[in-house]
C-alpha cells in the first residue's frame, strides 16, 4: 500500500491542499454570515411579539430539524429544477454560493439558540439597574448584556463551531470540491494515482490540525472574559 | 414606538429568509413532478444551441474517469477522449467549453437544472439513459467484464464459475444490470473505483465493470495492480453523450461526429488514449 508514497505524497498534498482551501472559504463565510445572522434570529424568537416568535421558532425547527444534506439539495436544486430559472450559475463558483446559504441559514439557527440561552441566563436584575440608572435599552444590551453573554456562550458555540469545520464535508453532495472529494478522488483514480485509500485518511490530519488550533484559540478567548466572574 | 419598529424589521428579514424554507417544505411532494414536467417542455421549446451559444460555454458534466476525462500528474487541464472531443465539438460550435465534476447520481437533475448543459462521461447508452436525456449516436463500444484477484485467475473462467462469488458492482451501472441479470451475488457500493477497491481489500470476490476503464486500471502498472480481468464477457453496450430531453445539441453532436470521423481526426484522438478499438466507425 505505501510502495509508492514518496512519489505519490507530493501530488496528494498539492490536490488536499486546494481542496482544504476550498474547505477553509466554506468555513470562514459560513461563519461570517451565520454569526450576525443568529443573532438576528435570537431577537426574533425571544420577541414579545407573539406571532414574530411564533414564526421565528417554526422556522427554526425546520432548519434544524431536518438534514442539513438535504437542505443543501434543495438551496442547490430547487431553483433550476422547480422554479426553471438556476439562480446560482454554472461550475464551482455556482456551487459554492448555494453551499454557503445553506450553510449561514443552518448554522444561523444553531447560534441564535446558543444566543438565547446566553441572553436570557444574564440575570434580569442587571437590566433593571441599568434602567434605574437611565440607559436605554440598546445601551444596556451593548455595555451590560452583550460581554456577559459572549462569556456564557464560548464553550457551547466552540462545540458547534468545531462541528462546522466538518459539516464543510457535506456540500460533496452536491460536489463542491473540498478536502474530502480531493482525498477520495484518489480511491477511483485523479492525477495519475489510482486506487490509494491513504489520501482519504490523511484528510483527517487536516481537520485535526484546524481543530486543534481553534480549540486552543477558545481556550485563550475564554481566559480573556475570565475577568466577568459571578 | 421603536420596539415596534424592530420587530416589524425583524419580521420582514425573518420571512424573506423563511420563506424559501417553507416554500419548499410545503410544495415539494405534490407540486415537484409537474413543475418538473413543465420546465423541461419549456426547454425544449427554446433552442437549446442558441441557449449555448448565447451564453458562450458548453459546459461538460464529467467525473474523474481515465481515459475518458481525467488530469495528468502536475497539470490542472482536463484531458482525455472524451475530454479532447468536447472541447473540439465546443470549437465547432464557437463557445468555451467548462468542464465540471458531478455527482453521478445527480446528473440528470444536474442536467435539468442547468447545471451542466452535457453528461459527456464514458456513459453507456441504457434504455434509462435513452428516456431521461436526448442522447448522441452511440460513438464507443464497451463491455462489462469481471474483474477478479489475479491469483484466483486459474480458477474462474466462465459465468459458471461466478455463481458462487460475492460481487460487488457500482449502484444503478451497467454492470449491476448484468449481475441482476445473471442471478449473481452481488452488493452495491458507490462507484465503480469503489467496487474494485472491495476486491483488493477482500471484502468482495469480484467486481462488474466497463472494460474501457478496466483497461486502464486494471493489472500491472495500475493502482490495481493485484487485480486481473478476465475474458468474461456479460453484453456489450455503447457509449454515448447525454443532453437535455429536446435538446437540439444531441443532432449536432452528431453531425460533429460524422465529420470527424470523415476526416480522420476521431480515430486519431482515439490511438491518443488507446481507445482506437472501441471506436465506432
Amino acid at each position: 500500500m505505501f510502495d509508492n508514497f514518496a512519489t505519490q505524497f507530493p501530488v496528494v498534498f498539492d490536490a488536499l491542499n486546494i481542496g482544504f482551501l476550498q474547505t477553509l472559504k466554506l468555513f470562514f463565510v459560513t461563519l461570517a454570515g451565520a454569526l450576525p445572522l443568529g443573532l438576528i434570529i435570537s431577537f426574533g424568537s425571544m420577541s414579545r411579539f407573539k406571532p414574530l416568535s411564533a414564526l421565528v421558532k417554526t422556522i427554526v425547527w425546520i432548519v434544524r430539524g431536518s438534514p442539513l444534506m438535504i437542505q443543501i439539495m434543495i438551496i442547490y436544486y430547487f431553483p433550476g429544477l422547480i422554479l426553471d430559472n438556476n439562480i446560482w450559475g454554472t461550475g464551482e463558483q455556482g456551487r459554492f454560493i448555494a453551499c454557503s446559504v445553506a450553510f449561514i441559514v443552518n448554522y444561523a439557527c444553531y447560534f441564535s439558540e446558543i444566543y438565547r440561552g446566553g441572553i436570557q441566563g444574564v440575570p434580569k436584575g442587571q437590566q433593571e439597574a441599568g434602567q434605574v440608572l437611565g440607559m436605554t435599552k440598546s445601551e444596556i444590551f451593548f455595555r451590560v448584556t452583550l460581554l456577559q453573554m459572549i462569556k456564557r456562550i464560548v464553550p457551547p458555540m466552540s462545540n458547534e463551531i468545531i462541528t462546522l469545520v466538518k459539516d464543510t464535508s457535506l456540500s460533496r453532495i452536491i460536489a463542491l470540491q473540498e478536502i474530502i472529494w480531493a482525498g477520495s478522488a484518489f480511491l477511483k483514480s485523479s492525477r495519475g494515482i489510482s486506487g490509494e485509500i491513504w489520501p482519504l485518511f490523511f484528510t483527517a490530519v487536516y481537520y485535526l490540525a484546524f481543530n486543534g488550533l481553534l480549540t486552543v484559540l477558545f481556550a485563550r478567548l475564554e481566559k480573556k472574559l475570565d475577568y466577568f466572574k459571578s | 414606538m421603536s420596539k415596534k419598529i424592530i420587530a416589524l424589521v425583524l419580521a420582514v428579514i425573518v420571512a424573506a429568509i423563511g420563506f424559501v424554507f417553507v416554500a419548499c417544505n410545503g410544495n415539494e411532494g405534490t407540486e415537484t413532478t409537474t413543475a418538473a414536467g413543465e420546465s423541461q417542455t419549456e426547454a425544449a421549446k427554446e433552442s437549446d444551441l442558441e441557449y449555448v451559444k448565447s451564453k458562450g460555454k458548453l459546459v461538460v458534466g464529467i467525473t474523474d474517469f481515465a481515459p475518458m476525462d481525467y488530469k495528468e500528474k502536475g497539470s490542472d487541464e482536463w484531458i482525455g477522449f472524451d475530454a479532447d472531443l468536447a472541447k473540439a465539438f465546443a470549437k465547432e460550435l464557437g463557445v468555451e467549453v467548462e468542464f465540471v465534476e458531478i455527482v453521478w447520481d445527480n446528473r440528470i437533475i444536474d442536467l435539468n437544472g442547468k447545471n451542466i448543459d452535457c453528461v459527456w462521461n464514458g456513459m453507456t447508452l441504457t434504455e434509462d439513459v435513452k428516456a431521461a436525456m436526448e442522447t448522441s449516436k452511440a460513438y464507443c463500444n464497451n463491455a462489462q467484464v469481471v474483474i477478479i484477484p489475479a491469483d484466483k485467475a486459474d480458477s474462474i473462467k466462465t459465468v459458471e464459475d461466478c455463481k458462487d462469488l460475492a460481487f460487488a458492482v457500482e449502484k444503478g451501472s451497467a454492470g449491476m444490470e448484468m449481475a441482476e441479470e445473471n442471478k449473481f451475488n452481488f452488493t452495491e457500493v458507490a462507484a465503480q473505483s469503489d467496487a474494485l477497491s472491495e476486491v483488493a481489500s477482500g471484502t468482495s470476490d469480484a467486481a462488474i465493470i466497463d472494460s474501457l476503464m478496466a483497461a486502464a486500471m486494471v493489472g500491472e502498472g495500475t493502482g490495481f495492480s493485484k487485480l486481473t480481468t478476465t475474458d468474461i464477457k456479460l453484453n456489450s453496450e455503447e457509449y454515448g453523450v447525454g443532453f437535455r430531453k429536446g435538446s437540439d445539441l444531441a443532432a449536432k453532436l452528431d453531425e460533429f461526429f460524422a465529420k470527424s470521423l470523415a476526416d480522420g481526426s476521431m480515430e486519431k484522438l482515439a490511438e491518443t488514449y488507446g481507445v482506437q478499438a472501441a471506436l465506432i466507425k
